[in-house]
């Protein structure tokens, strides 16, 4: 028994040596936002058990199925008489409820840091913005009114509040950037919340992580994260150019909604080829097919303000689509 | 049995016919056993359609329409018409030779529920052939997605899991009912084989939860408009359109979903408790203790279920209950685990076929579990929840543990049921390439999902995920060609295994006292019971009678 005692200890320690180097790599990818970070933290505190445990069950195994195989012992010669043993029942049984213990109450530790905003720096207002999930691309609303299509744009080192939901007449999404902070469901009839800040500027990746139909694996999301500055200059500059007919919009919407079914010069996939189509050319019929559908095609534009069906013709006059 | 035979009209004497009848607890078992493998194959190899479309990024082996439906069709298939009939089929089999009894309490209700289980299963797979093709949206069909889909899969889908209920309930009420009143002198309580409490509580959990999941499946059938006669039926439950709430199904579907995971993972918890004694010449360690687990974990389980809605933004503290219940199931679990390999401890361990596959859910059970841990925490399934982390969680605990305490069970029982054992050196290849081509397909997935590939995409574009798919790929197809090897030993040993008398495995439950195969009304006389290893109990005593002592 003793012997046994200093081989379960043996096993948790080796884990616990072996453990750190090795935990980092079986991890949540390398968080950018302090969200992210405390999601992290909480996954490599539990590793530590679960190796701990593993190694444990595990290396028990092996050694019992090791020492205890049948060897020269005849056939059907009976193992020790045991049925079992009371004291050890409730070590086991208590033991877990101590890790579990231990386990969450470092979750609840860390979780205001995983869930709450930071306050926005004194003078300056908390940037929000409306990520809206549908079939098949995601639409940010800027404060100012600025819609994007797929592509985020926020300012490095503030914290950024996301309203996610999705129109009354979609299906359910889920928004989720793996370096920026856990998901959250985009559900149609609910609005859900989740935030980021991101020190480092760069292009953080994801994308949406419930079923929501064919496209639901073309259905990619990236923030960009640029300098304060660089991020005010780029909100001002859409918000001129979509009073006008705004082509990056336009091109955004092509990409993100037309071309994910369609192609991405009009070819043809899972929709219809659609380039030379007379609708392209012709805003009227555009908007109508973009608001309402037809047929099997969803009403993707269903909600869209006028200019957002001008971006699109904007920019499909600009650049009519090849075919090929 | 002169007698009997006269009595049965001659048309259901001859070879088919004799089983279409059935209304033998053992025939209806094999018969619910060999339906679920011919589907464990089918949906098996959907799977490995899927592996090859994943294989590579940006593949285009199948269409995205063809993709989700065949990952819809394949979890469907292994959740309801794999895992839980060929547990029903171990129990239908086992549980009246295991109590010594001479058949189920209703054995005509249960001919009915397998063959409401046929028709079911059948309805599931010829929806491919359906206007629209199979149901693709996935297993668990959240509105208001599975309202708009277009076709009649999806009421296909729904109409199986509706027959497929029916049948299944109708097995738990049998079990219930023989469990509580046709045991054995003899056989109290604590004197009932681990694996009949383990049927016990499959049967409660099923009447508690089946008829959660016909009510949700009925209101989103609604949802989706029926027409009645002259009437047109078309309601709102999950329609946020019109004020329904999406959520709500969510709710209801994994306050079934959750315990179904506990109805398929019991038995075969018993199963494990059955076959590692024997093969370690041990009483299994802690006998109360694992019946206890196994009603803990059969009441908790009814009471975690939105652990799988952490990402559709509960309260936190809502969201905290969750993880407390949660966590509070791995005790239980853990208890039986500790149990098992107690169980070793100090054995005279023979590495038979089934032991094999029983230290083989052993230690792959224990990595699923694991696994769950962290699942369980909400902040960090805020991260995970439907990954491929996810995706390899719940392969570990039903194809790691479930899979492979079935492929104990069925090399452990096969003598008893067909009186010829399957060849072992073919079982052992089986073995060793089932659990190889296992953790090659599914560990990788585990790191595929925290890099944030998400379940259920047909394709992808990021080729930094080429390798763990391409990983999880091979070791599915190896995974194909251990059960190929089954496949062989079956038809190999169909007429050539070789017969090995009553007690092969010298066991310690009633159903090895009857003689193998076992015949119609089982046993002529049954052994009054003085302890749970009542086989082990009669050795003793006729070795006691010879005069030989009990080895020191």
């Amino acid at each position: 028994m003793r012997r046994l005692l200093a081989l379960a200890a043996g096993l948790v320690l080796l884990a616990a040596i072996v453990a750190p180097s090795a935990l980092a790599q079986f991890a949540p990818v390398a968080p950018e936002s302090p969200n992210a970070e405390g999601i992290r933290d909480s996954y490599l505190f539990i590793s530590i058990f679960v190796f701990a445990i593993f190694a444990l069950v595990e290396g028990l195994l092996i050694a019992f199925i090791w020492k205890y195989r049948r060897q020269k012992r005849p056939r059907f010669e009976d193992g020790a008489p045991i049925h079992g043993a009371t004291k050890l029942e409730l070590a086991w049984t208590a033991g877990p409820v101590v890790v579990l213990f231990f386990i969450a109450a470092f979750v609840f530790i860390e979780l205001p840091g995983i869930k709450d905003v930071p306050e926005a720096a004194a003078g300056e207002q908390q940037l929000e913005i409306k990520v809206t999930g549908r079939q098949f691309y995601w639409q940010y609303e800027y404060p100012n009114g600025v819609i994007a299509i797929d592509t985020m744009v926020a300012p490095a080192g503030e914290p950024v509040s996301l309203e996610v939901t999705a129109p009354d007449t979609d299906v359910i999404h889920s928004w989720w950037i793996p370096s920026l902070g856990g998901k959250i469901d985009a559900i149609p009839g609910t609005t859900n919340a989740t935030w980021f800040q991101a020190e480092n500027e760069g292009t953080y990746t994801g994308q949406c992580a419930e079923l929501c139909g064919l496209e639901h694996a073309r259905m990619l999301a990236s923030v960009e994260i640029v300098s304060t500055e660089e991020f005010e200059a780029w909100l001002e500059q859409r918000r001129a150019e979509q009073d006008t007919g705004s082509v990056a919009l336009g091109k955004e919407e092509w990409e993100g909604v037309c071309a994910k079914c369609h192609g991405m010069s009009g070819e043809g996939g899972i929709g219809p080829r659609i380039a030379g189509s007379p609708t392209l050319t012709d805003p009227e019929a555009l908007a109508n097919i973009v608001r309402n559908g037809r047929r099997t095609m969803p009403a993707v534009g269903s909600g869209w303000t006028d200019e957002q069906v001008e971006a699109l013709a904007a920019y499909l006059k600009e650049n009519p689509p090849s075919g090929s | 049995m002169a007698a009997r035979a006269e009595t049965v009209p001659a048309w259901q004497r001859g070879k088919v016919a004799s089983w279409l009848v059935t209304t033998d607890h053992k025939r209806i078992g094999i018969l619910y056993i060999s339906t679920s493998l011919v589907f464990f194959i089918l949906a098996g190899l959907m799977a490995l359609v899927v592996r090859l479309q994943l294989a590579q990024a940006n593949a285009d082996i199948v269409s995205p329409e063809r993709y989700n439906e065949l990952v819809t069709i394949h979890g469907t298939s292994m959740v309801f018409l794999v895992g839980v009939p060929i547990l029903a089929g171990f129990a239908n089999f086992l549980v009246p030779l295991m109590i010594g009894a001479r058949d189920v309490a209703f054995p005509r209700l249960n001919a009915l529920s397998y063959w409401m289980f046929a028709l079911g299963g059948a309805v599931l797979m010829l929806s491919f052939f359906a206007d629209g093709g199979a149901a693709d949206t996935g297993w668990t069909a959240y509105p208001p997605l599975s309202i708009q889909a277009p076709g009649n899969g999806q009421d296909l889908w729904i109409l199986s899991l509706h027959i497929l209920t029916v049948s299944t309930v109708a097995g738990a009420v049998n079990f219930i009912v023989t469990i509580h009143n046709m045991r054995t002198r003899g056989m109290s309580w604590t004197r009932m084989p681990l694996f009949v409490w383990s049927v016990l509580l499959y049967g409660w959990l099923i009447m508690a939860v089946m008829p959660v999941l016909a009510a949700a499946l009925t209101m989103l059938l609604l949802d989706r408009g029926v027409s009645i006669g002259p009437w047109d039926v078309q309601t709102d439950f999950f329609n946020p359109e019109a004020g329904g709430s999406a959520v709500l199904y969510q709710h209801a579907f994994w306050f079934f979903g959750h315990p179904e995971v506990y109805i398929i993972v019991l038995p075969a918890f018993g199963m494990i408790s059955e076959v590692l004694p024997v093969f370690a010449r041990k009483p299994v360690f802690g006998y109360k203790a694992i019946v206890a687990s196994t009603v803990a974990i059969g009441f908790f389980s009814m009471l975690v279920w939105a652990h799988h809605l952490f990402t559709v933004g509960l309260p936190i503290p809502l969201q905290a209950y969750f993880m407390i219940a949660s966590m509070i199931i791995a005790v239980p679990t853990g208890m039986k685990i500790f149990n098992w390999l107690a169980t070793l401890w100090r054995g005279n361990i023979s590495f038979d076929t089934p032991m094999l596959y029983a230290l083989g859910f052993l230690s792959l059970f224990v990595i699923g579990g694991l696994t769950g841990i962290y699942l369980a925490a909400f902040p960090i399934d805020w991260q995970v929840h439907d990954s491929y982390f996810v995706v390899a969680h719940f392969h570990y605990t039903l194809l790691g543990g479930v899979v492979f305490a079935i492929f104990a069970g069925l090399f452990y029982w096969w003598p008893k049921m067909f009186g010829r054992t399957l060849n072992e050196k073919l079982g052992k290849w089986q073995f060793w390439l089932l659990f190889i081509g296992f953790n090659v397909a599914f560990m990788p997935q585990h790191f595929a999902g925290l890099e944030g590939m998400p379940r259920r995409i047909y394709t992808y574009a990021d080729e930094s995920w080429e390798g763990y798919n391409l990983a999880s790929t091979i070791g599915s197809y190896v995974m194909a060609v251990a059960i190929l090897l089954f496949a062989v030993n079956v038809l190999k040993t169909r007429r050539s295994g070789p017969r090995v008398g009553n007690d092969p495995w010298q066991a310690d439950t009633l159903e090895w006292y009857a003689t193998s195969p076992p015949p119609p009304h089982n046993f002529d006389e049954v052994p009054y019971v003085t302890s749970a290893r009542p086989l082990n109990d009669l050795r003793r005593r006729l070795r006691e009678q010879r005069g030989e002592r009990a080895p020191a």
